[in-house]
């Protein structure tokens, strides 16, 4: 060291005491030398480091509060540069810790280092774990995604049955009667402010404690002491590098760490599940029925707790050590095989098929699995939506969520629509993806092709897949799907014999010689093609627009009045429909406008309006009638997304214009 | 030494009184109760089957008012020939979990800690089920109203209440 150094250290010694506090800190005496089974303690001490330092970061880019904690947390995850990794290791080192506490309680039962005089300090260790799992199951909640809130939830709610103060303590917890924002701002105080500032009081006090008795040696031991600095320093901190590959492996791997839809208070995340290290309660709980559960969630874990906190004077003997190490065996054996018990309950469907004994175990395993996978969906179209230009609106992502199509159509068509109507991708235009078609729907949205089946088997009413779009036109121009059961030919359609069918039957009869029937063929095709322009064409590449105008034109033509020519039965559109100026309302729907949002939108207001079906409307009902909402079925926002859905009218994420061909 | 005690007691107690006044501010505060209109009468079939309902009302968290939010799901059931649909709310009596319904099936099941019920409400195992009462009922009112082209409708309104999870009696977690 140079004498400049010297003094400068001299100087700060003799005004702090610094050379003392260094030598205590690093030439604490190891018995028997470094050691590797030493180096637990060290390594928490180092993943809560880590905890502190991604957590203050994490801490400048978060927003507690209903409408901005999700949108944070999305932000850090998805925009900010190495923000995934950020996350990724708080998320991950926060399991770690769960972990190695595991393994530190573990070692200082096994070995008896809570003899006399350390007895204190294994109650201060007992006190840092339960801080440590109040750090994770506030933690949990404040991305307030599905998965956070729900299992929060559920976690809130027992502890509103706590004997005699539980609804009170649940009101505080929350900061009110239901979950929001003094929610948010409650547990984020907790998870930064107090329990990380109970921990590090703590912390030092363990720290303290443990200088004070030594380390607690293996024995016999065999070599000759050392101290701290070097060697056990060495295999300290090598192990807290071991700790943080593993994390940072888990973290790379799962890109960052998950994050669901946003938290929603109106629909159940039916996957809600707590994090693994708490799996073995939520297994517990499920063989306490009814008021009995107080005992699962209260009774049995508090007792539990006060067994673990009186070992020290338990152990004093050797028979009283050996009665801990059994209460260990068996609290660790317990915890384990809940744990597995819930994973395979859980996961059950996967791994054994359905048989008449196992139904229910099996049911509800894939309606689990069922859920989850759909939230996943859910969160992937909204992460989508959110990294889009479109960005997410002030009013939050879950507003945004309830304003997409893609997302609510389908809960609404199966509410509304599929008593009657089914939805599925019509045979005639099933094609062969080469990817697994599970995959294909979760991309499917980017397209806005409306992939979705949602299946009612015995259908009173037309397959609505593909309404508006060029094969729904085509197939009503062609004799041999007109009538077929997913079009005018459903189940009792007083349709299925009409004019319409008639009409396109006779147009194409067998009659036709092969040069009549091509003209014929290709006059319905040019009019589904103007009909497509009337819907609006979605899916059709603006540079493919100009060609398809052209048709569309000659389409028009022939509408209204030009296929007349070209038809023996000498009649058009316009003899029954009106489109435009031409023709007359009364005998057919309108086709101005065909299929359109407009057109749909008006039609599901009331099919028997004039300008519709009128008298001639089978069964469907006029689901909003009236210009009073609360007189209709449905209302008008409802409506809207059940429309842009059926016609694939939705925010397609990363596309300026829509992909050509369809 | 007991004016020490008493001033340095009070400089600390003051501040962390004033805290905690504000902390227990849920305590004080009563959760709001509604009569909401769930759907027109007819549109719930009269075939003893359970369909559900979005309850729509506004919602009020801290400072932020959202106006007509679903606040939760009710079942409602009409038995063959009644004008009368019984109200189930959705909200397992267990651990607040909603309990879901498939067509076809003959039980509402909990996706969470397989609590299960019967189409009436009543628990499938009785006294056995994790969840220590049967399914909420909610009171329900049918109201007329007449519209403007003279025809008469029937509204379905029921009174929303949220009970408290766990226990054997239903409370209102006010």
């Amino acid at each position: 060291m140079s004498g400049r150094l010297h003094k400068l250290v001299d100087w700060l010694d003799n005004r702090t005491g610094i050379r003392g506090l260094l030598h205590e800190a690093l030439y604490e005496r190891v018995p028997g030398g470094a050691r590797w089974r030493y180096v637990w303690g060290s390594t928490l001490v180092v993943a809560f480091a880590t905890q502190l330092i991604t957590g203050t970061f994490l801490w400048m880019a978060y927003s507690p509060s209903a409408q901005t904690a999700w949108e944070s947390v999305f932000t850090i995850q998805f925009e900010m540069t190495g923000g995934w990794l950020l996350r990724g290791i708080h998320h991950y080192m926060a399991h770690a810790m769960v972990f190695l506490l595991l393994i530190h309680f573990a070692q200082v039962v096994w070995d008896g280092a809570y003899r006399a005089p350390r007895e204190l300090n294994f109650v201060v260790g007992l006190v840092l774990l339960q801080i440590v799992l109040g750090l994770s199951l506030t933690g949990y909640l404040l991305p307030w995604d599905q998965k956070g809130y729900w299992a929060t939830t559920v976690g809130t709610n027992l502890a509103s049955q706590a004997p005699l103060v539980g609804p009170e303590i649940k009101k505080l917890a929350i900061g009110g009667s239901d979950y929001g924002h003094h929610t948010l701002t409650r547990f984020f105080a907790l998870h930064a402010g107090v329990l990380p500032g109970l921990l590090i009081a703590l912390l030092a006090v363990h720290l303290a404690l443990f200088r004070r008795h030594g380390l607690h040696a293996k024995e016999p031991v065999t070599r000759p002491d050392a101290t701290f600095w070097p060697d056990q320093l060495l295999k300290d901190s090598v192990a807290a590098l071991g700790v943080l590959a593993v994390v940072l492996v888990f973290a790379v791997w799962s890109k960052g760490a998950e994050l669901s839809a946003p938290a929603d208070p109106a629909h159940p995340f039916n996957a809600a599940r707590p994090e693994w290290y708490f799996l073995f309660l939520f297994q517990f709980l499920k063989w306490f029925p009814g008021e009995l559960e107080v005992w699962g969630a209260f009774v049995i874990p508090a007792a539990v707790f006060c067994l673990l906190f009186l070992m020290p004077w338990i152990g004093r003997g050797r028979k009283g050590h050996l009665v801990n190490v059994g209460i260990l065996v068996f609290l660790i054996g317990s915890i384990a095989l809940l744990t597995a018990q819930a994973v395979h309950d859980d996961n059950f469907a996967l791994w054994h098929k359905r048989t008449e004994a196992n139904a229910s175990r099996y049911d509800a395993s894939r309606a689990f699995l069922d859920a989850k996978r759909e939230a996943e969906l859910e969160a992937d179209r909204i992460i989508a939506l959110a990294r889009s230009a479109e960005k997410i609106p002030p009013t939050g992502a879950l507003a945004m969520a309830a304003a997409d199509p893609f997302l609510q159509g389908p809960k609404l068509f199966a509410q509304h629509c599929a008593g009657c109507h089914t939805h599925e991708i019509s045979k005639y235009y099933a094609f062969q993806v080469g990817v697994d078609p599970q995959v294909f729907r979760r991309s499917a949205h980017n397209f806005g092709i409306n992939m979705v089946d949602i299946v009612n088997p015995d259908p009173t009413a037309p397959n609505l897949w593909g309404v508006g779009n060029r094969g729904w036109m085509q197939a009503f121009l062609n004799p041999h799907h007109v009538a077929d059961l997913d079009h005018l030919g459903y189940q009792n359609s007083p349709f299925a014999d009409g004019d319409m069918v008639s009409f396109i039957k006779d147009s194409l009869g067998e009659e036709l010689t092969d040069e009549e029937r091509e003209a014929v063929e290709n006059a319905f095709l040019l009019i589904s093609d103007a009909l497509w322009l009337e819907a609006g064409a979605l899916k059709l590449h603006p540079d493919a627009r100009s060609e398809f105008e052209e048709r569309a034109k000659r389409g028009r033509e022939l509408i209204t009045g030009g296929l007349a020519e070209v038809l023996s039965s000498g009649t058009s559109c316009t003899d029954c429909h009106k489109f435009h100026d031409a023709g007359e309302l009364g005998s057919a729907p309108d086709l101005t406008g065909y299929m359109s949002r407009e057109w749909l939108t008006e039609f599901i207001h009331n099919p028997a309006a004039p300008r519709f079906y009128g008298e001639n409307n089978d069964r469907m009902p006029a689901f909003a009638p009236h210009a009073d909402p609360r007189l209709n079925q449905l209302d008008d926002e409802s409506l809207r997304l059940i429309v842009d859905w059926l016609r694939g009218d939705w925010v397609v994420p990363g596309a300026e214009i829509n992909p050509p061909g369809e | 030494m007991l004016a020490t005690i008493v001033a340095g007691t009070l400089n600390l107690l003051t501040p962390l009184a004033v805290g905690l006044a504000s902390f227990f501010s849920p305590l004080f505060k009563k959760a709001p109760q509604s009569r909401v209109r769930l759907a027109l009468l007819d549109q719930v079939p009269d075939d003893g089957l359970p369909r559900s309902f979005p309850v729509v009302t506004d919602r009020v968290d801290a400072w932020t008012k959202y106006p007509s939010q679903q606040v939760g799901s009710v079942y409602l059931i009409r038995q063959p020939g009644s004008g009368q649909p019984t109200a189930l709310t959705a909200k397992c009596p267990h651990a607040g979990c909603f309990i879901s319904y498939k067509p076809g099936d003959d039980l509402f099941r909990c996706p969470c800690h397989t609590s299960a019920f019967k189409l009436d409400g009543t628990r499938s195992r009785g006294d056995q089920d994790v969840a220590p009462r049967d399914m909420d009922r909610l009171e329900v009112e049918i109201r007329k109203r007449t519209t403007p082209a003279g025809e008469e409708v029937a509204e379905v309104w029921i009174e929303f209440v949220d009970f408290q999870t766990g226990h054997k009696e239903a409370k209102p977690s006010a």
